[in-house]
């Protein structure tokens, strides 16, 4: 019963907003015809900015090195060379996705403030939550385009790797595409869902402070399993701060599916469907506090 | 007549930051009123830290006054259709450092929602007004100070605004580039703008605008035009080559003169100009030759000493 109400919180909530949506449209409607190209040029700049400040082509450059770097591992079974990519690959591509979701995220809002260049963009007809969606579109954008490079690259490797490999008679090179597809875009999730929560840090402090509360959230998010079990075994006051922490905090080790694609256990779809419902709530409710803590934010 | 419309004001604005240290904080503005006409030059001068920024970033919504009200062409900065009337120049020129004046032109006349062909005309037409045609590739980051600044003055026009906020325009420019920054001022001014501005320069403040509010400790110490601060006429000063005795003498007896020491004659505040033609013409009767006559309007330097002075006095 409980995990089915686990389940279906999710759901209510994305229903619950669609509903609030659809009857508060003749409120924003009009202001959406003004709001979409504003947030559009606002992520357009921020996507210009990272292209120009070239720290995704050295992210990039660096996965592509360590996912080369894999196909040396000859002295191994197919399928335990495959499994050794896959994982490595996976690994790769959310520890660097994480870095660069951390590094670009936390920079965006915090940056222009210090710099003082939200001075010339806010005195324009831009309103303080376009401001915030756009960046979060941005970084949205730019992590999109390192996850599908890194990705490829990983699938060229695996595919380049199976017609090279020669198979044993009890080992197959297995590139398990799909699974691989699926883990990435989950990774890709989890990013999505980290970034609006360091986006939501970022209106409130500075960037040093964004980024350490960036990592924790990352480092707890990954270790929830851990922390629903310490609350389990905890009373008092300890039970009380673990169970918020596993409520309030993304679980953003339901978006892993790094062990499943490598070891070639089947993926429960609806077990990331699950994720990604709660990861848009989690989006949306913390894009929506964002733009609140912007708009009464002296710049 | 018919007043000008009233296109900024400010009443009773007040800005206090709170501070961790003193329960009271920091007033960086008190009390202050403010209220500008339409194509008129306003500009408020005063010493660093006396609250010009402060008041500018609370007109254009970046900060939140602690009391009082602002309104821009009737309505709160909040309206949008209120930003899509005004220009601002920010300080110290900040904008995106790697990207070159085309890019960043593009990029804020975007932000009023005109399409890509109008953008371009645009820009075009601000790079050339500014006499940045030849650099418009050149990154920001790689731009002089003086070449910055006529950016930023470029990406505040470019929806062609009614009121133009400028912050210390020429703040940190060598003097070439002040005179290049104040004739675009100049021109701006020609083209019917309202302009607010806020400097230390004086004599540039001096040459450009209408009307001056002096600022000083978050509140307005002094306001009018340069004529009504400088408080009515001032002694005449006429210089001659060495008079004789006996004409110096005939000339320390005429109306309204003060003082004849050698050459130098000093006439009070009250002299006209008939009894200032009137010594003139003695002067020459006598042989003397003039050398120049002076009737010296105190500077903006003046006004702002006197007006710091008596607040400073006053506070005491």
């Amino acid at each position: 019963m409980s995990a089915l109400l686990t389940r279906l919180i999710p759901l209510i909530g994305l229903i619950l907003i669609a509903a609030i949506i659809v009857i508060t449209r003749r409120a924003w409607v009009p202001a959406l015809s003004h709001s979409v190209p504003s947030i559009w040029r606002i992520a357009g700049i921020t996507v210009a900015e990272a292209r120009r400040r070239r720290v995704v082509h050295t992210v990039i450059i660096l996965v592509i090195v360590i996912l080369l770097s894999m196909t040396f591992f000859s002295y191994l079974s197919p399928q335990e060379q495959s499994r050794m990519i896959i994982s490595s690959g996976l690994t790769a591509i959310t520890v660097f996705g994480i870095l660069l979701s951390i590094f670009i995220a936390a920079f965006l809002i915090p940056h222009e403030v210090e710099t003082r260049t939200i001075y010339a963009i806010l005195s324009k007809p831009v309103r303080r939550f376009e401001f915030v969606l756009g960046k979060y579109v941005g970084a949205l954008i730019v992590l999109a385009v390192v996850t599908v490079v890194m990705t490829a690259v990983l699938v060229v490797v695996l595919l380049v790797q199976a017609r090279l490999v020669p198979s044993t008679p009890d080992s197959v090179f297995n590139p398990n595409l799909g699974a691989v597809l699926f883990a990435a875009f989950m990774n890709y999730c989890a990013l999505a869902v980290l970034t609006s929560l360091i986006i939501l840090i970022s209106t409130m402090t500075s960037t040093t402070m964004t980024v350490i509360s960036a990592f924790i959230i990352w480092t707890v998010g990954s270790m929830q399993s851990t922390f629903r079990d310490l609350a389990e075994k905890a009373y008092g006051g300890a039970k009380v701060l673990l169970l918020v922490i596993y409520y309030v905090v993304p679980k953003l080790e339901n978006f892993d599916f790094r062990q499943e694609a490598a070891n070639y256990m089947p993926i429960s779809i609806v077990g990331g469907w699950h994720a990604v419902l709660l990861g848009a709530l989690y989006v949306a409710i913390a894009l929506v506090i964002a733009g609140i803590f912007f708009n009464d934010r002296q710049v | 007549m018919k007043t000008a419309e009233t296109v900024l004001q400010v009443k009773g604005l007040t800005k206090i930051y709170k501070s961790l240290f003193t329960s009271a904080g920091v007033k960086a503005v008190d009390n202050l009123n403010l209220s500008i006409r339409r194509g008129e030059t306003y500009s408020i001068v005063g010493p660093n830290g006396s609250g010009k920024t402060t008041t500018l970033k609370i007109l254009l919504g970046l900060i939140f006054p602690t009391a009082g009200t602002t309104s821009i062409f009737g309505k709160s900065i909040s309206d949008l259709s209120v930003r899509e009337r005004i220009g601002f120049l920010p300080e110290d020129a900040y904008l995106y450092d790697c990207f070159n004046g085309e890019e960043l032109l593009d990029f804020y006349a975007g932000l009023f929602g005109y399409p890509k062909k109008k953008r371009r005309q645009l820009v075009d037409e601000l790079l050339a007004l500014v006499g940045m045609q030849a650099n418009r590739k050149v990154p920001f980051r790689e731009c002089s100070k003086g070449m910055r600044q006529r950016l930023a003055l470029a990406q505040a026009l470019v929806n062609d605004p009614e009121l133009l906020i400028l912050d210390e325009p020429t703040s940190g420019l060598d003097p070439a580039g002040r005179h290049q920054m104040t004739l675009l001022i100049l021109e701006m001014k020609k083209r019917g703008k309202t302009l607010l501005l806020c400097s230390h320069f004086l004599a540039e403040v001096e040459e450009v605008c209408d009307r001056v509010g002096v600022m000083y400790r978050g509140s307005l110490v002094a306001e009018g035009t340069l004529q009504e601060l400088a408080g009515g006429p001032t002694q005449v000063r006429i210089t001659t080559d060495k008079l004789q005795p006996q004409a110096m003498d005939a000339i320390s007896r005429m109306a309204s003169v003060v003082t004849v020491e050698g050459g130098a004659i000093t006439m009070g505040a009250e002299a006209t100009n008939s009894s200032v033609w009137t010594v003139l013409e003695k002067v020459n009767e006598a042989g003397g030759e003039v050398l120049e006559v002076l009737r010296p309007r105190p500077t903006l330097q003046d006004v702002f000493v006197k007006a710091i002075g008596a607040s400073a006095e006053e506070n005491q």
